[in-house]
C-alpha cells in the first residue's frame, strides 16, 4: 500500500512539475483568466447583466409604487458564474487532459512506465491528480471575484452555496478529465485526442437534451447520465447525493478505462 | 540469471520470433545479434515485460516474466530502442523521478541517483534540462535510468545507435564496467560490437536464433577458423579438383567476383577461397600441389575468418546466391 501511494505521488509530482513548465499551460490559464474575468464582468455590469437588471426591476417598482421582491444578487451572481465557467471547461479541459497518455506514448515514455514495477492504475491516478490540482490552481485566483460578489451580501450568504458550487466545478472537471485521460490513452496524436474529448464532453453536456427526444425509461436513463444537468443542481447550491454518485462513476470509469486501454496497447502492439 | 525457452511472438498471422532459446549466466554480457527486424526488439520486450509472448516463456532471477510481471520488473533495467526521457525534466529529477519508480527506498535515492550519474559521466549536465541535451547524452541517460536502481538483470536495445565513434567507445567500457556485478542482455546490428563488448552472442536471423556461443568459437567452428585466398591462372574446377586432395584443407569455394577488393578480374584466371581444418596450415602443401599440377600462381593470402563472415554466412546465404547469379547474367551482357 505504501508503495502503491509512493508511486502515485511520484507520477502526481512529475505531472503536476511538467505544467509549471509548459508554455501551453500557461497560455491555457491567461485565456482562461482573461475570459473567466471577461465573464465577471458581463455578469454583474453587461447590457444583459444582474445589476442593471435590477435597477430596471426596483425602477419599475418604484414607478408602480408597488415593493418589489428583494434579489439576492450575489446568490444570482454565483449561480450565472458557476454556469458560465461549466461552457468554459468545455474548451479548455479537452486541451489540459490530451497529452495524459498521447505524449507518454509518442515520446516512449510509456515503455518505461509499462516495464517499472508500477501498475497502470496507479499511473492514471496519479496522472488525474496532477491535471485536477493544476486545473483547481487555475481556478483559485476566481475566488477574487466571487469573494467581490459575496461581500456584498446582506445578509451574509450562506458558505454551503458557494462550496458546493466550486465542489461540483471541480467534480465536473475531474470527471471529464478522467474521460478526456482515457481517449488520450486511445491514441499518440494529442491534437486527436483534443478532438475527440471535445466532442465526448459536447454529448454528455448535451446528452438530456437528447433524452427528452427518446420517451420512455431510455430516455430517462440518458438523461441521468448528463453532466450539465446534475451540475446545474450543484450549483444552486443544492447537496444532491446522485450528483455526486455520476461524477465519481465517470471518474472512476475514466481510471478504470484507461488503465485497461494501456494493458489492451501492450497486448497489440506492433 | 536470464533463461528463454521456445518463445514465439506471434503479431496477427506474421511471426515476430519462433521458438527463441538462450540463457544468460549471472555476470555475463549476451549480444543478440541480427540485422534490422530480426525480432530482436520483440524479444526484448517480451523480456522486460513489455509485451506478452505468444508461446513458451522466460524467467529472470527466477521469476516468469508474464507471471510475476511486477517482481521482474523490479530486477530490471531495461533500456527501449529509443531511450525513454521526459524532456521538461532535469538529469537529476529524471532519475530521481526513475529511482522512486523503480521502488528505490527514499533515504538510498540519492547516492543512487550520484552514482548512476557518475558511471554515464553525466556530472556536467545534471542540472541541464533533457530537450537541451544532444543526441549522445540524451542516450546516456538512457543508460543511466536503466542503471539507477541497480538491478540484477539489465537489458540494453541497441545502446549505442546515434551516438559518434569517441560515445560508442565510452559506452561500450560503460557496459563492460557493469559486467560480473550485474547480468546484460544487449541488442545490436553492429559486428564489432559483440566481439567488443560481449561474452557471448545468439545471432538472430528472421525471428529464429541461427547460433549461440562465443564471438570467437563461433569463428572457428562455423568457418573451420582461418583459410587463403588464391588467385591461379588456369582452370577453376581442375584446380578445385587437384586441391581437395591436400591435406589439411576442408572446403574449397570460388570467390564471388563481387566480393574481390580493388582488382578487375581477369580471364582464365580462377579466385578461389580455400578453408583450412581447424589447427592446419596447408598453405605450402597447396602451393607444392598447384605447382606441380602445372597451375601458375599469382597470389596466396591468408585471411581469418571475421565474426561478419560468420554472420553473412548465417544470416544471408539466399541473398549471395541470388547476387552470383545477377552477376553472371550482367557480365554476359556486357560480352555481347
Amino acid at each position: 500500500m505504501g508503495i502503491v501511494l509512493s508511486n502515485i505521488i511520484a507520477i502526481y509530482r512529475r505531472e503536476l512539475q511538467s505544467y509549471f513548465v509548459s508554455p501551453l499551460a500557461y497560455a491555457i490559464a491567461g485565456v482562461f483568466w482573461f475570459i473567466a474575468g471577461l465573464f465577471f464582468v458581463m455578469i454583474l455590469l453587461g447590457p444583459d447583466g444582474i445589476l442593471p437588471a435590477v435597477a430596471a426591476i426596483d425602477a419599475q417598482g418604484q414607478q408602480l409604487g408597488v415593493p418589489t421582491p428583494p434579489i439576492d444578487v450575489p446568490y444570482e451572481f454565483i449561480r450565472a458564474f458557476l454556469d458560465r465557467m461549466g461552457w468554459l471547461l468545455l474548451f479548455i479541459l479537452p486541451i489540459l487532459s490530451m497529452g495524459l497518455y498521447a505524449e507518454e506514448r509518442k515520446r516512449g515514455t510509456l515503455e518505461l512506465l509499462a516495464t517499472s514495477p508500477i501498475t497502470n492504475w496507479a499511473v492514471a491516478v496519479g496522472k488525474l491528480l496532477g491535471v485536477l490540482t493544476f486545473f483547481t490552481t487555475m481556478v483559485l485566483p476566481m475566488l477574487v471575484f466571487e469573494a467581490i460578489a459575496i461581500s456584498g451580501s446582506n445578509p451574509p450568504m450562506a458558505l454551503s452555496i458557494p462550496l458546493l458550487g466550486h465542489l461540483g466545478l471541480i467534480l465536473l472537471a475531474a470527471a471529464i478529465l478522467s474521460l478526456g485521460m482515457f481517449i488520450s490513452s486511445l491514441t499518440d496524436s494529442t491534437i486527436l485526442s483534443a478532438v475527440l474529448t471535445f466532442a465526448v464532453i459536447l454529448l454528455l453536456l448535451f446528452i438530456d437534451l437528447i433524452a427528452k427526444i427518446i420517451p420512455g425509461p431510455v430516455g430517462e436513463a440518458l438523461s441521468y447520465l448528463s453532466l450539465l444537468k446534475h451540475y446545474n443542481i450543484l450549483i444552486q447550491g443544492i447537496f444532491d447525493t446522485s450528483a455526486l454518485v455520476l461524477f465519481a462513476s465517470y471518474i472512476f470509469l475514466g481510471i478504470f478505462l484507461t488503465a485497461q486501454s494501456i494493458d489492451a496497447l501492450r497486448f497489440q502492439r506492433q | 540469471m536470464i533463461e528463454v525457452e521456445h518463445l514465439s511472438k506471434i503479431y496477427g498471422s506474421t511471426p515476430a520470433i519462433t521458438d527463441v532459446t538462450f540463457s544468460v549466466e549471472p555476470g555475463e554480457i549476451l549480444g543478440l545479434l541480427g540485422p534490422n527486424g530480426a525480432g530482436k526488439t520483440t524479444t526484448m520486450r517480451i523480456l522486460a515485460g513489455y509485451l506478452p509472448a505468444t508461446n513458451g516463456n522466460a524467467r529472470i532471477a527466477g521469476y516468469d516474466v508474464h507471471e510475476n510481471s511486477l517482481a521482474v520488473r523490479q530486477r530490471i533495467g531495461y533500456l527501449p530502442e529509443t531511450p525513454p526521457l521526459y524532456p521538461d525534466m532535469t538529469v537529476e529529477g529524471f532519475l530521481h523521478f526513475v529511482a522512486r519508480i523503480k521502488g528505490v527506498p527514499a533515504g538510498d535515492r540519492p547516492n543512487k541517483v550520484v552514482a548512476a550519474i557518475e558511471r554515464c559521466k553525466l556530472e556536467d549536465k545534471r542540472r541541464v534540462i533533457i530537450r537541451k541535451l544532444s543526441k549522445g547524452y540524451r542516450q546516456r541517460v538512457g543508460i543511466a535510468q536503466a542503471i539507477v536502481h541497480d538491478p540484477p538483470a539489465i537489458i540494453l536495445d541497441e545502446p549505442t545507435v546515434g551516438l559518434d565513434p569517441r560515445q560508442i567507445i565510452e559506452v561500450r567500457n560503460l557496459i563492460k564496467s557493469l559486467a560480473g556485478t550485474h547480468t546484460i542482455i544487449l541488442s545490436t546490428h553492429i559486428l564489432p560490437e559483440v566481439s567488443m563488448t560481449c561474452s557471448r552472442v545468439a545471432i538472430i536471423n528472421r525471428g529464429k536464433v541461427v547460433a549461440t556461443n562465443t564471438p570467437e568459437n563461433l569463428m572457428t567452428q562455423l568457418t573451420g577458423g582461418s583459410g587463403y585466398e588464391l588467385e591461379i591462372e588456369g582452370e577453376a574446377a581442375l584446380a578445385k579438383q587437384v586441391l581437395q586432395n591436400v591435406a589439411g584443407v576442408s572446403l574449397i569455394e570460388s570467390i564471388p567476383t563481387a566480393g574481390m577488393h580493388g582488382h578487375q578480374p581477369q580471364t582464365n584466371r580462377a579466385y578461389l577461397r580455400v578453408i583450412s581444418k581447424p589447427g592446419k596450415e596447408p598453405g605450402k602443401d597447396i602451393v607444392a600441389t598447384l605447382v606441380r599440377a602445372g597451375f601458375g600462381l599469382h597470389e596466396l593470402r591468408r585471411v581469418n575468418a571475421t565474426l561478419e563472415d560468420v554472420f553473412l554466412q548465417l544470416t544471408t546465404e539466399e541473398k549471395n546466391f541470388e547476387t552470383e547469379v545477377d552477376l553472371a547474367a550482367d557480365n554476359k551482357g556486357e560480352a555481347a
